[in-house]
């Protein structure tokens, strides 16, 4: 029994393909998805989505959208997606240093959201970067 | 027509002959040369004759002039319509799963409705925003309930997100009806709807078993409630349909603006074809008439030695 899953962006299929396993990182918490899952409606949040095809892992960010799993078919779709593969690690962490900073310093409600989804976007891109 | 242009000419100048015919060649410049309604000194040609035709001279170029910029139109239409082309088949792959999801309902019951028309940024596209208009129309007329329903029309581009966002926080709202053309092909679009239900509807119809029982048998994760869900899954949908309905609605503009520009360049090609008839017939006439002159005068010469 295998998962096909498929990752779609608003301009690009990134993912399309049949896999193992996923593990996704929902609004409440991290879940993984086996199959013969029961049909699943998920808010995912900007986070790490890992996928294990046979034996080996990767990974991609996600920055925020919806999974719906039904029937062994895992249908993802998101604002915004890269893959590990194409994130630079160096710069991935470069980008969430000074994300980190900035959302020290914010002030204000608008300011500290705005520095919050920056962070949790650079906090998503560094993960994902580094699983691999 | 040519033969008879030639005859008004000739009655026109038989007066000026008679006159001219026997006076020697110093008297040329004697005010009795003179058209009537032209200044004295003013050396211009004979009557309306040549004037028409520099009329004519005037359409032609500019008949010819519009030719280019519609040719160049459909061609900027064309290389436009390609790139739009390839983001638009992108998009439906995004907006399907929703419709697998949760349908599309635009039958469904509502007493707060809002029609949204997506027409384009700029004109000169043929027939696409007359249609989607007339489709909106329809809609709002088979809508009528207590609450009166809204407009929302959007025409210009790059402002999607913000307009998904005013009309979330703004209006109330139990169903948004969004009426755009869907790119069939580059010669054919065709106007359509698509439903987005608000949150509370969606959990309504979902758990009264109405149109959405389906949605039921899904396990709901992320969270704190169900409903919190379904609200973001409500705007998560009404963004990606926005989206995909500007981009199908684009991709019509510039598909529709081509065969609109392709066809005023053939008119203005048929029409240029015509204007040059008539100029070269005028012409031929205008030679005709000058032969003429030429030979009566030298006829009358002979006439008095």
């Amino acid at each position: 029994m295998v998962l096909s899953l498929c990752v779609m962006a608003p301009n690009r299929i990134v993912w399309n393909s049949e896999v193992r396993e996923i593990i996704l990182s929902t609004n409440s918490g991290q879940i993984g998805i086996l199959p013969n899952h029961a049909p699943l409606l998920a808010a995912l949040d900007m986070g790490v989505l890992k996928i294990r095809s046979d034996k080996q892992w990767s990974a991609m960010a996600l920055m925020g959208g919806f999974a719906m799993i039904d029937n062994n078919r895992v249908i993802i779709l998101v604002n915004e997606a890269e893959r590990a593969s194409e994130i630079d690690p160096e710069e991935a962490r470069k980008s969430f240093q000074t994300a980190q900073a900035e959302l020290a310093e914010a002030e204000g409600r608008r300011k500290l959201i705005e520095a919050n989804l920056t962070f949790k976007r650079a906090k998503a891109r560094l993960e994902a970067s580094t699983i691999v | 027509m040519a033969s008879s242009s030639a005859r008004n000419g000739v009655s026109r100048l038989s007066h000026l002959l008679s006159k001219a015919a026997p006076v020697a060649a110093p008297s040329l410049q004697s005010p009795s040369w003179q058209c009537p309604g032209l200044a004295p000194g003013e050396l211009a040609p004979f009557g309306t004759r040549m004037a028409s035709s520099q009329i004519v001279r005037n359409r032609m170029k500019s008949v010819k002039s519009i030719q280019k910029i519609t040719k160049a139109m459909k061609m900027v239409a064309a290389s436009k319509l390609r790139g739009v082309q390839t983001k638009t088949e992108n998009s439906r792959g995004f907006w399907q799963p929703f419709v697998a999801l949760m349908g599309d309902h635009p039958d469904i019951d509502t007493k707060k409705n809002i029609v949204l028309t997506i027409s384009s940024d700029r004109g000169l596209c043929g027939g696409i925003n007359s249609t989607v208009v007339k489709l909106s129309k329809g809609i709002f007329k088979l809508l009528e309930s207590e609450e009166p329903t809204k407009y929302i029309v959007i025409g210009e581009k790059g402002k999607m997100s913000m307009i998904a966002d005013e009309i979330l926080k703004n209006v109330e709202f139990e169903a948004i009806r969004m009426v755009y053309n869907k790119f069939a092909s580059v010669v054919s679009f065709i106007p359509a709807v698509a439903t987005i239900m608000a949150p509370e509807l969606i959990a309504k119809e979902s758990e009264a078993g109405g149109k959405l029982a389906q949605l039921e048998s899904y396990e709901i994760e992320g969270g704190d409630s169900k409903a919190e869900v379904l609200q973001n899954l409500s705007e998560f949908q009404f963004a990606a349909m926005l989206f995909s309905a500007s981009l199908e609605n684009a991709c019509s503009e510039q598909g529709a603006r081509m065969s609109a520009m392709d066809s005023s360049t053939r008119n203005a090609s048929e029409m240029l074809e015509k204007l040059t008839q008539k100029y070269n017939r005028s012409r031929q006439a205008s030679i005709t008439t000058e032969l003429i002159e030429i030979i009566s005068g030298a006829a009358a010469l002979e006439a008095a030695s």
